[in-house]
């Protein structure tokens, strides 16, 4: 079982579909969760303080925008795990954890940086685009290691470089 | 809180995602004080695609798309609020092209009094909350806003950082002044008042109403059991509309006080785009007090000596009041006259009110410049250069706090 | 304000499907013995509990109606009102209007998943549209303004 980032961070279809075919997504909902549901904290209403842009400064430098910082906080340790990455391109309009453009550029620039395989389809406009987007991402999801054991990490490694050698 | 307080006055916040930044808490806090309520504007999710082409302004962030769409929403009265607050994050270019567009756009097609405002992760609840109350009194008291007489025996006080003004009127004439440096809050109200009471001749107990502004209006407003308390935007546009003697139609009202400026766009009186500097006190009295001591002159004479100067003769930058401060040293070193480092001081300080707060409100004229520092001459003179418009500064100019307090409280005195 | 145990979690059930209601569904988790709290909206459900009541329930709904039945994780519990659009002012959250517009795509992914179990995968694959080289806009451009 793989940890796939998905961009967007809080979407259905792609968390729905790396589940369905036996991986881990990393959403922004489970991020959220760890959030709210801390019951030491009351800063609603999603329990962001002024202490998370700063914990942000390990992904932005000071002058980025407070806005930024705050959401790398909830995002950044979500491409620390990262094993596998899924980008949709163009997606539907974004709103809230993923509603600062810059923040998006940021994270997938970071992911992108990451040495895992990852996977950039767009966004499906129609019937036709919806089936080869679901066959890309099931492709994929299907090449990623089932087990999460260290030889399996290696030789998955291993096979991205090949992979990347292709290219 | 009096009765016509009463009842929560509706804000729509329009905002990439004061959430996401640790700031939200404070925004609400600041609401619940003044018995304000943030809500969010419900928008047509379809809008969302086309919002950027019909406002011909389009962006890639989906929240700022959706703070265009939610200003929609107010202006076609989708949804029913009483004021707006726009704000992005600070250092945020795209960002701040949306806020400003968003602030003019509600402007131009609503009544709605609106404030724009830059986070930080460190904008805490005490910078917004006189932001807040002048935005809800505006809601709440715009009858007693109306007012252009001053009616009875009223007085106001205006406690501000570095100076504290008092004033008596009758029968809509100012007959008692009092002008103090503030030491001690208190102390300095009393002696204020009583300068301006010995002045106007009248006893404490023949006072009808008080009206009290400024930083130390609450401690003093108790005091003096005031029948007025009111933030020092809406007293000061009202206070400068009267005495420039502009009550009806648009006007635009710069105050430079002894801390921090404020750039307000009145509309017949009422404020209706605002904004208050203060990231350093280098466009402020403050930064005049300086500049005058180190060229060993009273700063009552700073004035006189700015307007025989040539500001363009020294580089002056007065964004920090620190670094100012330095260009003045190095100026006079190099061997710079005194009347051009005054005249440099003053147009300094009007260049990063236009660079910082004009910015924000659009300016009309007559634009009416009040403050302590009003009265510097080179200020005027700098500001009208710059602006290329004729700038106003009417007689009293530095009692402007004082006497908004006075007249908005003869509101009190026909109950 | 809701307050929440460590282990709880929450999922959204968004029901595209022809075959089941997201009232069959609601009443399927009713009807068992599972202790968690349900919660239908317009798209489905919101479900509420200890995570392995959750995961478990979530999986039978899951099966009424496989490739038309979609599922993620939700980081507010049912109804809390630190989200709630009574609470929190009108206007909805703002991953609501994202969900929307995924809702609108599930038929198709839907269908998509269906033909990819029946291995009817067809793989069409359209040519890409990239932008031109500079050089062959200079010829197409030549070669309009000689016409």
């Amino acid at each position: 079982m793989a940890k796939v980032f998905i961009y967007p961070i809080n979407s259905l279809i792609l968390s729905d579909l790396v589940e369905r075919f036996g991986h881990k997504p990393l959403t922004m909902m489970s991020q959220i969760r760890e959030k709210v549901t801390n019951i030491s904290l009351d800063s609603p209403p999603i329990n962001i303080t002024s202490e998370d842009p700063k914990m942000g400064l390990k992904y932005a430098a000071i002058e980025v925008p407070a806005g930024v910082r705050g959401r790398m906080s909830l995002i950044g340790p979500l491409i620390e795990q990262t094993e596998a990455a899924i980008i949709v391109e163009n997606p539907p309009t974004n709103f809230g954890c993923v509603g600062c453009n810059r923040t998006n550029e940021l994270m997938k620039y970071l992911i992108r940086s990451k040495n895992v395989p990852i996977l950039e389809v767009k966004y499906p406009e129609s019937d036709e685009e919806a089936r080869d987007f679901v066959n890309k991402i099931a492709e994929f999801l299907k090449s990623l290691p089932k087990e999460e054991s260290e030889e399996g990490k290696e030789a998955h490694e291993e096979k991205s470089a090949e992979e990347e050698d292709k290219k | 809180m009096s009765a016509e307080d009463s009842g929560v006055v509706k804000i729509a916040l329009v905002s990439c995602g004061s959430e996401y930044a640790g700031v939200q808490p404070e925004f609400d806090e600041a609401a619940a004080k003044v018995n304000a309520k943030f809500v969010f504007p419900e928008i047509d999710v379809a809008s969302i695609d086309t919002i950027g082409k019909e406002f011909g302004l389009e962006v890639a962030s989906g929240d700022l798309r959706l703070m265009m769409a939610r200003a929609k929403a107010v202006v076609e009265g989708t949804t029913n609020v009483d004021g707006v607050f726009i704000t992005t994050c600070f250092r945020c270019a795209e960002g701040a092209i949306v806020r400003n567009e968003v602030r003019r756009y509600i402007h131009r097609h609503s009544n709605i009094p609106v404030i724009s405002y830059s986070f930080t992760e460190s904008t805490t609840a005490g910078t917004l909350l006189t932001r807040l109350e002048a935005l809800t009194t505006i809601v709440r008291r715009r009858h007693l806003l109306t007012r252009e007489i001053q009616k009875g025996i009223t007085a106001g006080i205006d406690s501000g950082s570095t100076t504290t003004k008092a004033v008596v009127m009758k029968d809509n004439k100012i007959i008692g002044k009092g002008w103090v440096p503030t030491t001690k809050v208190l102390e300095s109200a009393e002696e204020a008042y009583s300068q301006a009471l010995k002045e106007a001749g009248i006893s404490r107990e023949e006072v009808q109403a008080l009206g009290t502004t400024g930083y130390g209006r609450f401690l003093i407003g108790n005091h003096f059991k005031a029948q007025l308390i009111q933030e020092e935007i809406t007293v000061n546009s009202k206070g400068a509309v009267y005495l420039a003697d502009r009550q009806k139609g648009p006007a635009t009202v710069i105050d430079i006080g002894g801390m921090d400026n404020k750039a307000i766009s009145v509309e017949d009186g009422i404020p209706g785009m605002f904004t208050m500097g203060g990231i350093c006190a280098g466009a402020s009295g403050r930064f005049f007090e300086m500049i005058s001591k180190r060229l060993g002159v009273d700063i009552t004479e700073l004035g006189a000596l700015a307007v025989k100067g040539m500001h363009e003769n020294v580089s002056m930058n007065s964004y920090c009041i620190v670094f100012g401060i330095q260009s003045l040293v190095n100026s006079l070193a190099r061997g710079a006259t005194p009347e051009d480092v005054a005249a440099a001081a003053c147009y300094s300080v009007v260049e990063q009110i236009y660079e910082q707060q004009l910015q924000e409100v659009d300016v009309k004229e007559p634009l009416i410049l009040v403050g302590g520092s009003s009265l510097i001459e080179g200020v005027p003179k700098a500001l009208g250069k710059l602006l290329k418009i004729d700038v106003l500064v009417p007689e009293n100019s530095h009692l402007i706090g004082a006497v908004g307090a006075a007249l908005l409280a003869s509101g009190y005195v026909e109950e | 304000m809701t307050e929440t145990k460590k282990e709880e979690i929450t999922k959204y059930i968004v029901i595209s499907s022809d075959k089941v209601l997201p009232a069959d569904a609601a009443m399927k988790i009713y009807e068992s013995e599972f202790p968690v709290t349900v919660k239908e909206t317009c798209f489905g459900l919101i479900v509420t509990g200890p995570k392995e009541e959750v995961d478990a329930v979530v999986e039978d709904i899951r099966q009424m109606d496989k490739n038309h039945i979609f599922v993620k994780d939700r980081g507010f519990p049912a109804g809390d009102e630190r989200r709630c659009r009574a609470s929190r002012g009108g206007g909805p959250r703002p991953g609501f209007h994202f969900l929307r517009e995924e809702v609108e795509m599930l038929p198709a992914i839907g269908a998509a998943l269906d033909e990819l179990e029946a291995d009817e995968c067809l793989k069409t694959k359209s040519k890409e549209k990239c932008r031109l080289k500079v050089s062959e806009l200079e010829k197409i451009i030549e070669s309009e303004l000689s016409r």
